[in-house]
C-alpha cells in the first residue's frame, strides 16, 4: 500500500453513545487506524459532534500539526458541516475532512460485531487513503439581487408581495388577468367566519397598487426565466390592454360610452352569468382600476369600423390607444415566489351530474357570484327563469376523491358547501340538502362552523350523488325550468333517496392550473403526482422547491383555504427575505468543471444535466458549467466521452485511492 | 392499474371468504361507503343489501348474513355501479358474481323461466331449447353465401360468432341476415361455426351457474382450436364480454370485437352504399356490455348518423349513464319473477324515456333488446308510433333494394 508521505492525519472514531460502540470495539479500530500511513493521532471519543469533541479536533490540529482529518461516525448528511467548521476553526481547509459513515452504513444495519469491525476497518482505510489527495477548496459567494418576482396576484401573491414590500424589498407582481384578487375576489363571504370577502381583500389590493416598493403588472405573463438563485433574469410580456395605464384616470366613462349599449359577451368574472362589453373592467374594485379592451370583440380592433365613442369620451385624457403593442420587460431578481393558484374541476367531465345539460345545475363558483351583492343578480339567488328556488341540493366532492377524476380531497369544498347552504338558505328560505361522503372540517374554528350551520336546519344526506335527471320526462313548454331529481343512497338510513330540487349546486374540487406543466418547466421546478407544484419537503420545507431561490405560496402547491394560503404566503415571503438579506449565496464547491482544452464540444452532457447547469458557448464551441446551478450529482462527469469533465472533491485520484483502500484487505 | 382482463385472470378461483386476501380484494377494502353503487343501481331501491353494505358485512365477517337477502339476485349486470364507483372497485366483474353465485344456490326455488333456460343450455347449447342442428337454419332464408367451417375448414379472417338469439329468435334472425349482407357487401372474409357453435356462456356464468359456464367455455374453446382464423366478431355484446373478460381465464387469446365497431371500421366504404333516405327520428339505447363495459359509445351513433335522413336524439340517460334494458345477468329470464316481486321491468322504465324523445325508431345493438323493447312497446300501446330496430337492420334498409 502506498504511503501518505508527509501528510499528517488525525483519526477520530465516535461512540455515538451506544449506537456505534454498542456493537463494535471502537478502541480497536482507533488502534488500527493509528497504524495506517500518515496517521499521527488516532482517538475514540464518546460524542465527536459535541463541543468537547469539536474542541478535541481543534486542539489536536495545533498540537500535532494535523493536515487532514478523518472522522468515523454518522452520516455526512448530519455532521459533515460540523466537522468541516471545526477543522476550519482549527486553521485547516474545511475540505480536508473526510467522514466515514459507520453508523447508518454500519452498526445500524449489521448485528455481527466481528464482521462489522472488519467492515469499519476497510472503510476507515479507504478514507485515510482518500483524504491524502484532497485539495483545498473554496466556497464561492454569489451576490443576490435584492428584488423579487411574484407570479400570480391571488390572495397568496398579494400577501407575499405586501410582506416583502413592507420589509423594503422591491417586488414585481405579475398577474395574468386584468386585475389582481384571484378567486377570493369572486366570493361574497368566507368561511369559517362568514366575513365579507371584499371587505378584507380590497384594502390589500389597493395597498398593493399604492405601495412604492411594488411594481404591479397585470394582464401580463412570464415568458422566459434564465439564471439561478440570486440572479434570475426574467422576461415578462405585458399584453396589449389598449388602455394606457398611466393616462387612464379610472373614470370608466369609456365603458359607458361603448358603441355596444348592452353587454354582449360572457363575463368571465361572473362565470358567464352576465354579459359584458368589449371594453370592460372585471369588477368595480378591480386593481388597477383601468379598463381593458378585448381585441377579438372590439369593433375598431376587429373590423376597423367603429365610431370610437370610447375614444371620443376619453377626450384629451387620450388613454385609449388602439395602436398599443405587447411590451416585453426584462428584469433581474434574486428570488421568485410562484402563487399561480388553482382551477376548479370542470363539472362537464362527470356527465351524470347534468352540468351544461340542465340549466338549473350550477357550479359552486357560479353560486358564489349569484349570492354576491355585486354579482350579476345583485345577490339574489334566482333560477334562469327568474324564480326563486324552493329546494336546493348541494353535491360535495364533485371531481374529488375519485379515481376517475382527481384522487385528492380538495379540502375546502365541505366548508364552502356549508357556507353556500347557509347563504342560499338565508337569501331564499329554500330547503337545502347537502349530499356528502365524509364531512371534513379540520382546522381552527371549522368544526364550530359546521356545528353552527348544521343546526340551522339544513338536510345533511350522507351519500354520494349517483344520478341527476329531470323530474318529468315531458319537456316543459311554458318557460319554466323543470326540477331535477337528485338520486343517492342515504347511507345512514340505507334507503335510496330521489329528491326533486329546483337548483343543484356542484361543489367542484380544486385542481392544478391547466398550464401548470408549462409553468413548471419554465421555472425548472417539479410537480407532485396530481400536478400541483412540488415542495422540497412535505413537512420541513413546505414552501421551498428543489430549485434554490424559487418558493411556493398558496393553492398552486395543493388545495387549501384562505387562512392556510395566507400563512403559506407569509412563509414563502420570509424564506425569500432570509435569502435576500443574506446578500450573498454560498456555493458548495463540489461542482463539476470542464477541462476546456479537452472538451470536444460534442454537447452530449448538456441534455443529461438534471439541473440545466450546462450551456454551450458558441464562441468557444465548448460546454460550460454554471457553478451556481450545478448540484454536484456527477452525471455529466461520468458521461463525457472525452473524459473532460471533472468534479471537485471527486477527482479521479481521490476516488481511485478510496477504492484501493477499500479493496486492500488487511 | 391492471387492465380488466388481467384482473379477471388473477381472480380465478378466489372465493368469497378469501376475497380480501387477493389483490383486487384489497382494492375493495378501500371502499369509502359512499353509496354511489346503491344510488346508481337501477334496482338499488329494491336491494336490502346493495354492494356497499355487502362490502362492510364481509369486512365484519358476516358472510352468512349477506344471504339473508336475495338482493343481488336482482342485479342485471349493467356495470353502472362499477363505472361510477369513485374507488374504481370492480364490483360487477368481481364482487357481485361471487355473491350472486351463492345467492342463487341459496334460493328456495330457482325461478322457472331461468331454470328452463339453464337446462336448455346444458342440454342443447342454447337457451331456446332448440336443436343444435338447426342453429344455422336461418342461412337458408338469404341469398348471400355463408361459409360453415365444418364443411369448408379453410382458414378465414373473421370467425363470425352468431350466438343463440341471432340463430333462433325470429327477430334475431333478421339482424343475422342484415349482418351477413353487410359483411358480404363489404367483401369481408368470414365464416360461421353453424351447428358446432354453442352459447358463449356469458349469461350462464353471470346467471350464477359457473359449472354451466365452464362447460360451455371448454366446449367452444375446443371448437375454436379446430379452425384457423384471425379474429372473432360477434353481434352479441354479452358474448363479446364473455370472450374479453371470462374466456381469458381459460387461456383464450383470440382478438374479439363486436359487429358495431367492426362495421364502424369500414364506415368509409359503407357510407356510399347508404343511398336510401330514411326519414326517421332515431334514439339509440346503449347496451351495457357494448357501452359501459367496452366503451363503444361513438361507433353506434356514427353508424346511425351515416344513414341519410336519420336524425338522432338522445334520451335523458345515455352513454355511460344509460339505463339497462333489464336483460343482463340473467334478467332476460326473470321478467315473471320481477313481476311477482312487484318490481317494474327496466325495459318498461326505459321505454318511457324513449317515448319522451318523440323518436319513432328505437335503435339497439344487442340481440336481447329487440325482443325486450318490442314487448315493452306493445305493453305501452305504442306499436304504431315506435319501431325497434337493430342497427344492422337500419343500415340494410338504407342500402335499399334488399
Ligand atoms: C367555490 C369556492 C369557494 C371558496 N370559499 C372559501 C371560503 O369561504 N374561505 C376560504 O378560506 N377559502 C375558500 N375557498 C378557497 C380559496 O379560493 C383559496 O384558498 C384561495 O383562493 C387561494 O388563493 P391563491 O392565491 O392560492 O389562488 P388564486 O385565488 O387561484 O389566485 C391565483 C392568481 O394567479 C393568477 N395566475 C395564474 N397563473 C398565472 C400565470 N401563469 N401568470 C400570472 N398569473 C397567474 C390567477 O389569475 C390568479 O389571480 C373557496 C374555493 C372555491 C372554489
Ligand atoms: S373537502 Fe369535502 S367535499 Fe371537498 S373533496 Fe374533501 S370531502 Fe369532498
Ligand atoms: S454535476 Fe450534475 S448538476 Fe453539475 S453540471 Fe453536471 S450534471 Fe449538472
Ligand atoms: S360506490 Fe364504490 S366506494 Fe362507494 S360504496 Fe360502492 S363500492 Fe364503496
Ligand atoms: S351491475 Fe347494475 S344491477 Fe348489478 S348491482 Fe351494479 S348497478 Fe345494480
Amino acid at each position: 500500500m502506498k504511503g501518505n508521505g508527509d501528510i499528517r492525519i488525525g483519526f477520530y472514531i465516535c461512540h455515538c453513545g451506544t449506537n456505534i460502540a454498542g456493537l463494535i470495539d471502537v478502541a480497536r479500530i482507533a488502534e488500527y487506524a493509528g497504524t495506517l500511513p500518515g496517521v499521527v493521532v488516532a482517538r475514540d471519543y464518546k460524542y465527536m459532534c459535541s463541543d468537547p469533541g469539536q474542541d478535541l479536533l481543534r486542539e489536536d490540529i495545533a498540537a500535532y500539526h494535523l493536515m487532514r482529518i478523518v472522522v468515523a461516525s454518522c452520516s455526512p448528511l448530519l455532521h459533515e458541516q460540523t466537522f468541516r467548521r471545526a477543522a476550519e476553526k482549527g486553521g485547516i481547509n474545511p475540505y480536508f475532512v473526510q467522514m466515514v459513515n459507520i453508523r447508518e452504513h454500519g452498526t445500524w444495519v449489521h448485528d455481527d460485531a466481528e464482521y462489522m469491525t472488519g467492515k469499519a476497518m476497510d472503510m476507515v482505510r479507504a478514507a485515510v487513503l482518500r483524504v491524502y489527495a484532497h485539495q483545498p477548496l473554496e466556497r464561492k459567494q454569489v451576490p443576490i439581487t435584492p428584488d423579487v418576482l411574484i407570479v400570480g396576484g391571488g390572495i397568496a401573491g398579494i400577501h407575499a408581495a405586501l410582506t416583502m414590500a413592507d420589509a423594503g424589498k422591491h417586488v414585481y407582481l405579475v398577474e395574468r388577468e386584468p386585475t389582481i384578487g384571484g378567486h377570493m375576489a369572486q366570493f361574497d363571504k368566507t368561511f369559517p367566519t362568514l366575513d365579507c370577502a371584499a371587505c378584507i381583500l380590497t384594502p390589500k389590493m389597493t395597498a398593493v397598487k399604492a405601495h412604492p416598493n411594488i411594481t404591479l403588472w397585470t394582464w401580463s405573463e412570464v415568458e422566459k426565466v434564465d439564471g439561478f438563485i440570486g440572479n434570475f433574469t426574467v422576461t415578462v410580456k405585458r399584453k396589449a390592454r389598449y388602455v394606457d395605464e398611466d393616462l387612464c384616470v379610472g373614470c370608466m366613462e369609456c365603458i359607458e360610452a361603448c358603441i355596444y349599449k348592452q353587454g354582449k359577451f360572457p363575463d368571465e368574472f361572473n362565470m358567464g352569468l352576465s354579459k359584458r362589453k368589449p371594453i370592460f373592467i372585471p369588477f368595480p374594485q378591480a386593481v388597477p382600476p383601468v379598463p381593458v379592451i378585448d381585441p377579438g370583440q372590439c369593433l375598431h380592433l376587429k373590423k376597423g369600423t367603429c365610431k370610437d365613442t370610447c375614444v371620443e369620451i376619453c377626450a384629451d385624457r387620450k388613454a385609449i390607444n388602439f395602436e398599443q403593442e405587447p411590451e416585453y420587460k426584462e428584469i433581474e431578481v434574486g428570488a421568485i415566489i410562484l402563487a399561480t393558484g388553482f382551477t376548479p374541476f370542470d363539472a362537464t367531465r362527470i356527465p351524470y351530474y347534468g352540468y351544461g345539460k340542465y340549466p338549473n345545475v350550477y357550479t359552486a363558483l357560479e353560486l358564489e357570484r349569484l349570492v354576491n351583492a355585486s354579482g350579476p343578480t345583485g345577490g339574489e339567488v334566482r333560477l334562469p327563469d327568474g324564480r326563486t328556488p324552493e329546494r336546493v341540493a348541494i353535491v360535495h366532492c364533485v371531481g374529488s376523491r375519485d379515481e376517475h377524476y382527481n384522487r385528492w380531497c380538495s379540502r375546502v369544498c365541505c366548508m364552502y358547501s356549508m357556507k353556500l347552504a347557509h347563504l342560499v338558505k338565508e337569501k331564499t328560505h329554500a330547503e337545502i340538502f347537502n349530499f356528502y361522503i365524509d364531512m371534513r372540517a379540520p382546522g381552527k374554528s371549522m368544526e364550530e362552523f359546521y356545528n353552527r350551520i348544521s343546526s340551522e336546519g339544513i338536510h345533511l344526506v350522507r351519500g354520494r350523488v349517483a344520478d341527476v335527471y329531470p323530474e318529468t320526462l315531458e319537456k316543459k313548454t311554458n318557460g319554466q325550468i323543470g326540477r331535477v331529481i337528485v338520486q343517492a343512497e342515504d347511507t345512514l338510513i340505507g334507503r335510496i333517496r330521489k329528491i326533486p330540487v329546483d337548483m343543484l349546486i356542484l361543489s367542484t374540487g380544486l385542481q392544478p392550473r391547466i398550464d401548470a406543466e408549462e409553468i413548471r418547466r419554465m421555472f425548472n421546478i417539479s410537480c407532485s403526482a396530481g400536478g400541483f407544484f412540488l415542495e422540497r419537503h412535505p413537512k420541513l420545507a413546505p414552501v421551498n422547491t428543489f430549485t434554490d431561490g424559487i418558493f411556493l405560496a398558496g393553492t398552486c402547491q395543493g388545495p387549501k383555504d384562505i387562512p392556510d394560503t395566507v400563512a403559506q404566503a407569509g412563509a414563502a415571503a420570509s424564506e425569500a427575505l432570509a435569502l435576500i438579506d443574506r446578500g450573498v449565496f454560498e456555493l458548495e464547491p463540489n461542482t463539476a468543471y470542464i477541462m476546456e482544452d479537452d472538451c470536444s464540444g460534442c454537447k452530449s452532457c448538456i441534455p443529461l444535466c438534471p439541473y440545466t447547469a450546462i450551456a454551450f458557448k458558441e464562441e468557444k464551441q465548448k460546454a460550460e458549467i454554471n457553478e451556481a446551478l450545478c448540484k454536484g450529482c456527477g452525471t455529466c462527469v461520468a458521461s463525457c466521452p472525452s473524459g473532460s469533465i471533472r468534479q471537485h472533491l471527486f477527482e479521479d485520484e481521490e476516488i481511485y485511492r478510496e477504492i484501493r483502500g477499500l479493496l486492500a484487505y488487511a | 392499474m391492471l387492465a380488466g382482463e388481467e384482473v379477471i385472470e388473477q381472480m380465478w378461483g378466489v372465493s368469497l371468504d378469501r376475497l380480501y386476501d387477493s389483490d383486487e380484494g384489497q382494492r375493495i377494502l378501500s371502499c369509502i361507503q359512499c353509496g354511489t353503487c346503491a344510488g346508481a343501481c337501477p334496482y338499488g331501491e329494491h336491494m336490502l343489501y346493495p354492494p356497499r353494505r355487502i362490502i362492510t358485512m364481509l369486512k365484519a365477517g358476516l358472510i352468512e348474513d349477506v344471504f339473508d337477502s336475495d338482493s343481488l339476485f336482482k342485479c342485471v349486470n349493467c356495470y353502472t355501479c362499477m363505472t361510477k364507483c369513485p374507488r374504481n372497485i370492480r364490483l360487477t366483474e368481481i364482487l357481485l358474481p361471487l355473491v350472486k353465485e351463492q345467492s342463487a344456490v341459496r334460493l328456495e326455488e330457482m325461478p322457472a323461466e331461468l331454470q328452463k333456460a339453464i337446462e336448455n343450455t346444458y342440454r342443447y347449447g342454447n337457451t331456446y331449447g332448440e336443436s343444435a342442428r338447426k342453429r344455422a337454419a336461418w342461412i337458408e332464408t338469404i341469398e348471400v353465401p355463408i361459409r360453415i367451417l365444418a364443411k369448408d375448414p379453410a382458414p378465414v379472417d373473421i370467425l363470425w360468432f352468431v350466438e343463440c338469439d341471432l340463430s333462433y329468435h325470429p327477430r334475431g334472425q333478421a339482424a343475422a341476415r342484415a349482418t351477413a349482407l353487410l359483411f358480404h357487401l363489404l367483401g369481408l372474409d368470414f365464416a360461421i361455426l353453424g351447428p358446432e357453435e354453442r352459447c358463449a356462456g356469458d349469461c350462464g356464468r353471470l346467471s350464477w351457474e359457473p359449472g354451466l359456464a365452464e362447460t360451455l367455455v371448454d366446449y367452444n374453446l375446443s371448437i375454436f382450436d379446430k379452425y384457423t382464423f384471425n379474429r372473432i366478431v360477434t353481434n352479441d355484446p354479452h358474448a363479446l364480454d364473455a370472450f374479453k373478460f371470462r374466456y381469458p381465464m381459460f387461456a383464450f387469446k383470440h382478438k374479439t370485437t363486436a359487429t358495431v365497431p367492426e362495421l364502424y371500421a369500414h364506415l368509409d366504404r359503407l357510407k356510399p352504399m347508404l343511398t336510401k333516405k330514411l326519414d326517421y327520428l332515431v334514439t339509440y339505447h346503449d347496451s351495457c356490455c357494448l357501452g359501459r363495459h367496452n366503451g363503444f359509445y361513438d361507433e353506434p351513433r356514427a353508424l346511425l348518423e351515416a344513414i341519410p335522413g336519420v336524425r338522432l336524439v338522445e334520451m335523458d340517460h345515455n352513454r355511460e349513464n344509460s339505463i339497462c334494458c333489464g336483460g343482463g345477468g340473467g334478467g332476460m329470464w326473470l321478467d315473471t319473477w320481477y313481476k311477482q316481486q312487484g318490481i317494474e321491468r327496466l325495459s318498461d322504465r326505459r321505454l318511457r324515456e324513449v317515448i319522451a324523445t318523440r323518436a319513432n325508431v328505437l335503435a339497439v345493438a344487442c340481440p336481447y333488446e329487440v325482443s325486450r323493447f318490442e314487448d315493452a312497446v306493445k305493453l305501452a300501446g305504442y306499436e304504431d308510433r315506435i319501431i325497434v330496430r337493430d342497427i344492422t337492420e337500419l343500415l340494410v334498409e338504407a342500402i335499399g333494394g334488399h
